[in-house]
């Protein structure tokens, strides 16, 4: 039986004794992965992170200002309506990040541990509800509340509940829902690592149902701190909702604030950068809680002798309110913005009236112009991917093994990447990227495709990682060990130790990235080569030239065909990986 | 022993990644180097057909950075110390002025064209940038079905006739309408005067969308029944529902779409960006725009006495418009919007 052993001990609980020779390539190995690694991330993070941040204090040095040293520009962002943005930021991500979870985990746990009717369909769901960017919920909630909107025209005047979804309330509504597919795949790839024996262990010890699931679920801590910190980095950073329920509400958030630094004329780079500095600061709250709450314990339970799940049978009664909470769930999440596409794509006068057409979709069709752009992404989306997840994976290793500085710094550096906007991470790429000094040495790396799949590398792997972390934290060392005492060499041992057991995670860390990418726009509408648009410019060109149904019609497009892709991958994986690796955290049926 | 191995370890490969970084990219570096290519940056709805087109007149290979007016503004300064486009292409000159403050600009280039008295109005004295076509700010559009009087005067938006019933953009998020701001606070007698006209207009119920397309969304669902967008816009939705017109109330102001080379760019790539601006101000650079865009951008007045407008535009006399200084009120900018955001949104 498993146990939940001090990682370092089952680390040394098989010595191998390799040969001499290979004892000096493991040493050097064992120095340059970690060396290399570090360097990828400083100069991808860490570089282009600081070149922008740096502007904080020091403008001048990327000629944005005339001081070399100022507490000026810090100062501002603590006073005022900038002061007010960024408290309700935070309040604010910290709800969403707790929506996420609470209502991830039940869904994560009924799906991979009981027979709930309809569980099939909820991954599925979950990855839509990733792939639709933040600006459609937001936009289906204005398009049925606002006065005059669909509410009012079918009769309901509800002045109450304009006022709550334009404000506060559904700010956080909007962002939790949008939490709960991290928590889910979190805690979902968690779970898959746990078997059956802990709950049996509980329950035959005399545990009710509910006292073993509160028994078992510590064990799933690094999931769900990990899903607690990146629901927060997530809704800290988003701009989707701040620019448009919350500004119809007048409510506002950080994002916005720093957006309008940016986008004002001449943009105040100095500014936004000193609000960055406070959401940077800001992800220290949740990976402080995290730190407290795991340390120094280890969570690794995922070994080869993890015991298949038997999955409980619910009750009718458990059975109608679990599905009909998770129906719920998935009408608010999945259904407003498909309403906010389809009424936005199918109607011809700005989605102001009733009457239908498909002259937008005519239009999307006749047009070759978005099918080289889809084609350009879906390339980007599967090399950023690939990349990303093996970067993702070696950090994830590096997280979960003993607390020393480096990992902490690597922990608050990925975090913190996550809580910085998409836009000052790209605009940090001009900056780093650009210097007079590199073109002079002939690197010239501003708005070429390799800058830009850098990029959307490096503003993927931060969830990426967390998305991993939870699996990875539950690895035993003495799998792969197991391995080498049987001859196996190290790339073979972590495809027969390690491969089976992490197959799943990895797979929904790829997909997680490539739809994260598909529809990406304010990185590549700083970065993007010249002539070579990925498909979000593509849309935007039509939103912001007032063809807003065809744009609306061209994401409708994406999202299909992106959900599609997602669809034949994880079929692809049915079908291609062995039957065993697949049972591994699978329930018996 | 084992920590200088290490480190040294550590520099090596850190020297091998830098290296390949650079060594991977030299050869993309290399070639920009030797053929340094015009690059165009713009936000008008029919660039790329007039790049398509002037690539096949002349044979020069240009390429097009499409985007909303704030990420390439964001861009250019991001890069100001070392830029990489040859031609800024947007609405408004208010951004132009502020790029030529900087001297970022090339100057004193004018082409060799007849321009129509309202482009003379707006080309800059220094011959920093270029008009192409002119767009006003704001137009107001209204449903004919809704309303029978639409208002004559902007004072007339500040009775109770009109409560509630007027739409505007935010400038934070709509490039063209700072300039519509700054085109009340010029016509009112200055900034404090335009400040209490908006403040009185938020005090009547002004509603602010994010930008033409949600505003115009507003006026087609019946929040609003006034609709203050950029001309363009509204003429465009009225092409496509009927019952939408569009009147200009005086004084309107012009917003010239403008075109400016960059400072810094090498000598070749300047030149072929100003037998750029030339094509475009030729009838087939014009015919290029008129075709890009036929519902949206390509609503433009032109500024070349002989061509002629795109069908469905009111006519616009020079008695209503008026043209602001776009030296004087650039620099105004962040902090009239930062006013509005805190004190009308």
């Amino acid at each position: 039986m498993s146990t939940l052993s001090p990682a370092a001990d089952s680390r040394g609980a098989v010595q191998a004794g390799p040969r001499p020779g290979a004892r000096g390539v493991r040493a050097v190995l064992a120095t340059l992965l970690p060396a290399t690694f570090w360097t990828v991330i400083i100069l991808i993070i860490l570089l282009p992170c600081l070149a922008f941040l740096v502007l904080a204090v020091s403008p001048r040095l990327f000629d944005q200002g005339s001081s070399y040293f100022t507490l000026h520009f810090l100062g501002s962002v603590f006073t005022g309506q900038t002061a007010v943005a960024i408290g309700n930021s935070l309040w604010v991500s910290a709800v969403a990040a707790v929506i996420g979870v609470a209502i991830g985990f039940p869904a994560a746990w009924l799906v991979a541990r009981t027979d709930m009717p309809g569980r099939q369909l909820v991954a599925p769901a979950m990855w839509l509800v990733l792939l639709v960017p933040s600006w459609l919920p937001s936009l289906g909630w204005v398009r049925l509340v606002q006065l005059d909107g669909v509410m009012y025209r079918l009769g309901l005047n509800l002045p109450i509940v304009t006022h709550a979804i334009l404000g506060p309330f559904g700010v956080v509504m909007v962002l939790g829902l949008r939490n709960v597919p991290f928590s889910y795949l979190a805690i979902s790839a968690a779970l898959a690592g746990m078997g059956q024996e802990f709950e049996d262990a509980a329950r035959v010890h005399g545990a009710t149902r509910m006292q073993s699931l509160r028994i078992v679920a510590p064990i799933l801590a690094p999931a769900i701190w990990s899903a607690l910190a990146i629901g927060f980095a997530e809704a800290v950073s988003d701009f989707g909702v701040a620019a448009t329920l919350a500004f119809q509400g007048n409510f506002q958030l950080g994002t916005y604030q720093l957006y309008s630094a940016i986008n004002n004329f001449p943009p105040s780079f100095p500014v936004a950068a000193s609000m960055a500095w406070l959401l940077v600061a800001s992800v220290g709250i949740p990976l402080g809680l995290q730190a407290r709450a795991l340390r120094g314990r280890s969570y690794a339970v995922l070994s080869g002798r993890t015991r298949q799940v038997v999955r409980r049978t619910l009750g009718r009664r458990e059975k109608l309110l679990w599905s009909f909470g998770l129906g719920m769930f998935l009408v608010v999440a999945l259904g407003v913005p498909t309403f906010g596409a389809v009424s936005g794509s199918l109607m011809g006068d700005y989605g102001g009236s009733f009457s239908l057409t498909t002259s937008n979709y005519s239009a999307m069709l006749s047009s070759s112009a978005l099918v080289s752009p889809l084609l350009r992404s879906l390339q980007y989306g599967l090399i950023t991917a690939t990349v990303t997840v093996g970067l993702g994976y070696t950090a994830a290793r590096f997280l979960t093994r003993a607390r020393t500085s480096a990992t902490k710094l690597l922990d608050f550096l990925l975090l913190a990447a996550v809580a910085i906007p998409s836009v000052i991470f790209a605009a940090g790429y001009i900056m780093a990227y650009n210097l007079p000094i590199l073109s002079r040495l002939g690197i010239n790396l501003y708005q070429t495709v390799g800058l830009l799949i850098i990029a959307y590398c490096a503003s993927s792997l931060p969830t990426n990682t967390r998305i991993l972390v939870g699996s990875v934290s539950q690895l035993q060392e003495s799998l792969r060990d197991a391995a080498r005492v049987h001859g196996a060499n190290p790339l073979m041992a972590w495809i027969r130790g390690i491969a089976p057991l992490l197959s799943r995670p990895l797979l929904y860390a790829w997909l997680l990235t490539f739809t994260g990418v598909f529809l990406e726009l304010p990185i590549s509408q700083l970065l993007y080569a010249p002539s070579q648009p990925p498909v979000s410019i593509a849309i935007q060109d039509n939103l912001g030239n007032y063809h807003f149904g065809i744009g609306t019609a061209q994401s409708v497009a994406a999202v299909l065909l992106a959900l599609a892709i997602v669809l034949v991958v994880l079929g692809l994986y049915r079908l291609i990986v062995p039957r065993g690796w697949r049972r591994i955290g699978a329930a018996n049926n | 022993m084992l920590k200088k191995s290490r480190v040294r370890a550590l520099l090596a490969t850190t020297v091998l990644a830098a290296s390949a970084v650079a060594g991977g990219i030299s050869a993309t570096a290399s070639t920009a180097a030797s053929h340094p290519t015009l690059v165009v940056y713009s936000a008008q709805g029919y660039d790329k057909t007039v790049v398509d087109a002037f690539s096949k007149a002349t044979g020069i290979p240009t390429k097009l950075d499409d985007n909303s007016t704030g990420p390439l503004l964001t861009q250019i300064e991001a890069s100001k110390n070392n830029p990489n486009w040859g031609l800024l292409w947007v609405d408004g000159d208010t951004a132009f002025a502020g790029l030529d403050t900087q001297h970022l600009l090339m100057r004193g280039f004018e082409p060799n064209v007849n321009w129509t008295p309202l482009a003379k109005s707006v080309i800059p004295a220094d011959k920093s940038y270029t008009p192409t076509g002119l767009t006003t700010m704001a137009a107001v559009v209204y449903n004919s079905k809704v309303v029978s009087a639409p208002p004559t005067s902007w004072q007339q938006l500040l009775s109770s006739k009109w409560k509630g019933a007027v739409g505007m953009n935010d400038p934070s998020q709509s490039g063209p309408t700072y300039p519509f701001i700054a085109g009340m606070m010029n016509a009112l007698g200055g900034e404090s005067q335009g400040k209490a006209y908006f403040s009185k207009l938020k005090a009547n119920g002004l509603v602010v969308n994010p930008t033409n397309g949600p505003t115009l969304q507003a006026l087609t669902n019946g929040q609003i029944k006034l609709a203050l967008v950029q001309s363009s816009a509204g003429v465009g939705a009225a092409l496509g529902d009927k019952s939408l017109k569009v009147e200009y109330l005086k004084p309107v102001t012009l917003l010239p779409g403008c075109i400016g080379i960059d400072a810094k760019a090498p000598k070749a790539v300047q030149m072929e960006a100003e037998r750029f601006i030339e094509f475009v101000l030729s009838p087939a650079g014009q015919k290029a725009m008129h075709a890009g865009d036929p519902t949206g951008d390509s609503l433009y007045y032109p500024v070349i006495e002989g061509i002629r407008p795109l069908k469905g535009l009111p006519p616009l006399p020079s008695s209503k418009t008026q043209r602001i200084n776009p030296y004087k009120w650039g620099p105004l900018e962040a902090s009239i919007n930062s006013w509005f955001d805190s004190n009308i949104k």
